[in-house]
């Protein structure tokens, strides 16, 4: 049978894996150039996928179908639809552009490049799985490679131990999903794993409230660690501070964006009662997500820290554009997915070019910075204008439409989520100002700015920024064509449940 | 299906069996005639034959059901699959066995006697249709096991042995006494007519009541779960490495096809009385033998608590008393022996060559043996529960049995000790992965550990990645007992 596009973008970073296991481990060269060909044909194939995406019919597209374990109802099943078209581009981007920034790995680089392509592969299952089966199995082997990843290639102080808890929690967080998962796949009345069939069941035939509202959590908590909910996120900044800096790039460009994902995918559409009972404590949550992470993110020193916060920050706005549950609320929140992920893999590789030769991510030791790597300091410059919302990048818009929505439905959470906004203008352009200009340090005179190629990735990460910042409704017309389903779904609940 | 080749009914469904003991005599007299290079012939003699009979017991699948010996002896699908595991571990297990030097000083020709004898009187478990059948081949496996565990005769494998014994007889006392109250009660030691008397309405009887839980305890003892789990990691740390590999999934198997055959087939009817407790044990021993495994630092004993949890996420498939827990525990079963089997062989390679079972020792071996320290992780991963390996795909099972079932608090403890089995899973991922080894030397492996752990290797990505063939097989095997 013919595989679609889909099928190859999951299957090429696989494929990538066990090519590499052949490959003998002194050929460096060749083991860089097949990851890089197993990122560069996902990378291409989503783009076209962009392109040809029909937004006016929506649903999925390019479904591939092959019945994996009938008497469970499990199929291989995948697809994208307005939501995961994005949100699959961005994972192509950041995991591209993170092969690009490993080159500067030189320690056992074919292990590296393994685990690297398997987390790659996971997360890209994640994002077109329709299948609940194949949703978990990919979402736990997107988390496992994380272990090694940081465990070997980290930053030799704080790896052992920030390297077991993210993996722990996120662990805990997924077999937590999972016995919400197992418990829907009971009560349905189709006895399949099928997303679709399963919606469509719930839909002719609703859960009772009270059920909804018991399993709910499951999955919103569940699902919740990864995405990283206040307070199940203190995994999250360790983590970033002590993974090489691709891994960084993916574990805060996309990582974090599957627990959103999940949630926007499964637990809304399934258990709509239960959304509507809980999201506005998710509401609440998120503001202490934007202002907790804000306000700690000002009191780091650490580079990596700071970004690491404020990306726990950050995701706290797409959770409160996803409480909304209105449609300018859900855009926002999935336009602010890729838009942070670009911004948080562009800022994660100007700091991890910096400290692969300083061998420090103190802000003050740094200094001056600019006058050395001119380049770096001007793309992370951007990042953290990017994260400020500067109009003009994609995040700005994205901010704007999550605090539309949180205007219109919770009032006192947008006011209070406002702040998160001064403080990411102060802690980033603080790093920026501390860490780039002032007098340079004179230790850093021998620093190296990036080399032609190594400029290549930072190129396209900016490029993308300015595009979509700039043409927003591009990537709306997508995300609105897969957001409109599942608010339908949740109205129909609503008017159910309110007399 | 071919009209040319037709079995002849009745003593063919005994053939596996009745190779299995040709083999062993052959075994016992080239043991006596061939003193000096015994084990290497002796051991080309035992895989060779154990493939033969592999053949055999494949042969009987989807053959009809039918019982021979006047009910002694019944051959069904749940009694060819569990044959077809023990096959492994026992074909394994001799593998093991020719690469330990301990054993081998100590000549290996009646140690593969005896991880024979174990293999037959597996093979009658779990054909027995008879309580006096089922007693008979259960000792042939407790005694078997006596002298392998204490085959090393020093110190700590004796200390094991003796462990081991007592703990044995006083579990095989405990069956018998059970069996004897199950037989008074229903008039019949048949274990068909059995369970035909006790669905006649016979489920208030307080000695039949009695009868079940010291037969339940036995069987607790045999799979080591809570609270008969307390021998294994003793056992495990001092007997020698192939018998615990054997042990760890031969013994275990053994113990849940005699819970299966026992507990599902005969007694669900008294499931009212049983399934609660059999919940709450299979909720403790996950979390004694998770809980118990994280400050070891002894692999085999750290493998000790480990098989003890497992033995605990099997439980849960009988607390379901489910169609769908019988065949979870059949896939978890098939996915633990290709997974526990190839971790005893890289245990097997590992101290072979270092002489050492010391957690640390593992330090830096992703680069003293790629290979090794690869197929360790796969199987470690495999043991947590990872996708898309296949123990992963068995926990689901298991898990998803539970909740099916309504034991939601078990399902969250099932759930739960992943996330605690990960931790120090991982602890010796990152020993060997991430530490600097103290001896940079490499560590070769045999050839023949090589293929087995490819073989093993194969067998956990394939389970995990299709599962489809063996969960058909495992609902085939299962529909036996529905």
């Amino acid at each position: 049978m013919m595989l679609g596009p889909v099928s190859w973008i999951l299957l090429a970073p696989l494929i990538g894996a066990a090519l590499l296991v052949c490959v003998p481990s002194e050929q460096v060269r060749w083991v860089r150039r097949i990851a890089a060909t197993a990122t560069g044909i996902p990378l291409l194939l989503a783009l076209s996928l962009i392109f040809r995406y029909d937004p006016v019919a929506a649903g999925y597209q390019w479904v591939d179908r092959i019945p994996w374990i009938p008497s469970f109802g499990i199929d291989y099943h995948v697809g994208v639809d307005g939501i995961s078209v994005v949100l699959v581009l961005l994972h192509a981007f950041c995991a591209f552009t993170g092969v690009l920034v490993s080159y500067r790995i030189s320690q056992r680089v074919k292990e590296y490049a393994i685990f690297y392509l398997l987390l790659i592969g996971g997360v890209f299952g994640v994002f077109t799985s329709m299948d609940l089966f194949f949703f978990y199995l990919f979402y736990e082997m997107a988390v496992i490679p994380m272990f090694p990843l940081i465990g070997i290639w980290g930053s030799k102080k704080d790896r052992d131990y920030a390297t077991m808890k993210l993996t722990l929690y996120l662990t805990a967080g997924a077999v937590m999903a999972l016995i919400g998962l197992l418990t829907l796949y009971t009560l349905s009345p189709v006895k399949t794993f099928d997303l679709i069939a399963l919606r469509e069941a719930f839909l002719r035939q609703p859960l009772p409230p009270a059920t909804q509202w018991f399993l709910f959590p499951f999955l919103l908590f569940g699902f919740g660690v990864i995405a990283p909910m206040w307070p199940f996120h203190s995994w999250s900044p360790l983590g970033h501070a002590a993974a090489p800096s691709a891994v960084s790039m993916l574990h805060a460009g996309v990582l974090m964006k599957l627990g959103s994902y999940a949630i926007l995918r499964i637990a809304l559409p399934l258990m709509p009662a239960g959304a509507v009972d809980w999201l506005p404590w998710v509401a609440g949550l998120a503001c202490m997500n934007i202002l907790y992470g804000g306000f700690v993110a000002m009191a780091q020193k650490d580079a990596k820290f700071v970004i690491g916060y404020s990306s726990s920050s950050h995701m706290g706005y797409v959770l409160l554009g996803i409480a909304c549950l209105s449609a300018i609320g859900l855009n926002g929140a999935v336009l602010l997915m890729f838009a942070h992920g670009i911004m948080t893999a562009l800022a994660f590789a100007a700091v991890g070019h910096v400290y692969d030769q300083t061998h420090t991510r103190i802000l003050s030791d740094w200094g001056g910075l600019i006058r050395q790597v001119p380049f770096i300091g001007v793309a992370f410059a951007a990042a953290a204008l990017a994260s400020a919302g500067l109009p003009g990048f994609a995040n700005f818009a994205a901010e704007l439409l999550v605090f539309f929505g949180a205007w219109e439905s919770y009032r006192w959470a947008a006011v209070a989520a406002v702040f998160g906004i001064v403080t990411t203008a102060f802690y980033m352009l603080r790093a920026v100002r501390t860490g780039f200009y002032g007098p340079l340090n004179p230790k850093w005179t021998g620093l190296k700015d990036a080399t032609p190629f190594e400029k290549i990735p930072y190129l396209i990460l900016i490029t993308v920024l300015l595009v979509v910042g700039c043409w927003p409704q591009s990537l709306l017309t997508l995300i609105q064509s897969g957001t409109g389903p599942i608010l339908e779904i949740i109205q129909q609940a609503s008017v159910g449940v309110l007399p | 299906m071919n009209p040319g080749f037709v079995i002849p009914t009745g003593w063919s469904a005994l053939l596996p069996e009745l190779a299995l003991t040709g083999l062993i005599g052959l075994i016992l007299i080239g043991d006596v005639l061939l003193k000096e290079e015994a084990g290497k012939i002796l051991s080309g003699i035992a895989v060779a034959g154990l493939a033969a009979v592999g053949f055999l017991v494949a042969a009987q699948w989807d053959q009809p059901a039918r019982t021979v010996l006047a009910g002694m002896f019944r051959m069904d699908m749940l009694a060819v699959f569990f044959k077809g595991i023990f096959t492994i571990a026992a074909l394994t297990t001799v593998l093991i066995a020719r690469q330990t030097p301990a054993l081998i000083r100590r000549g290996l020709g009646e140690f593969y006697l005896l991880i024979l004898t174990a293999t037959l009187g597996m093979f009658l478990t779990a054909s027995a249709g008879n309580l006096l059948m089922l007693f008979v081949a259960l000792e042939m496996i407790t005694i078997s096991f006596y002298v392998m565990v204490s085959y090393h005769q020093e110190e700590r494998s004796l200390e094991a042995g003796l462990k081991y014994l007592v703990l044995g007889s006083i579990a095989s006392g405990l069956f018998l006494y059970g069996l004897a109250f199950l037989f008074g009660t229903t008039g019949t030691a048949d274990l068909t007519e059995m369970a035909a008397v006790i669905q006649g309405g016979l489920t208030e009887s307080p000695m039949l009541v009695l009868g079940l839980f010291l037969v339940l305890s036995s069987i607790l003892f045999k799979s080591a779960c809570v609270p008969f789990q307390l021998w294994a990691p003793d056992v495990y740390q001092g007997a020698p490495t192939p018998a615990v590999a054997f042990l760890s999934v031969g013994s275990k198997a053994a113990g849940f096809v005699v819970a299966l055959r026992l507990l599902i087939e005969l007694l669900l009817p008294l499931g009212g009385v049983w399934i609660p407790v059999v919940v709450f044990l299979s909720g403790a021993t996950i979390l004694a033998g998770n809980l118990g495994a994280i400050p070891q630092s002894n692999i085999k004993r750290l493998f000790g608590y480990s098989t003890i949890g497992h033995g605990g996420y099997l439980l849960i498939g009988i607390a379901a008393g489910s169609f769908l827990g019988t065949q979870a525990i059949l896939f978890y079963l098939a996915a633990y022996a290709f997974t526990n089997l190839a971790a005893f062989l890289v245990i097997t390679a590992f101290s072979k060559t270092t002489g050492s079972d010391e957690i640390r020792d593992y330090a830096g071996l992703s680069r003293r043996s790629p290979f090794l320290a690869a197929m360790f992780f796969l199987a470690l991963l495999s043991l947590a529960g990872v996708p898309p390996l296949a123990g992963f795909f068995g926990k689901f099972l298991l898990i998803l049995s539970a909740v099916d079932a309504g034991h939601g608090v078990l399902a969250g403890i099932g759930a739960i000790a992943v996330v605690i089995s990960l931790y120090y899973y991982l602890m010796i991922v990152k020993t060997m992965y991430a530490d600097e080894p103290a001896d940079p030397s490499p560590v070769p492996v045999p050839t023949t550990l090589r293929i087995m752990l490819w073989i093993c290797a194969a067998g956990m990505l394939g389970l995990g990645l299709i599962q489809k063939p063996l969960v058909n097989w495992a609902a085939a095997a299962a529909q036996t007992l529905f």
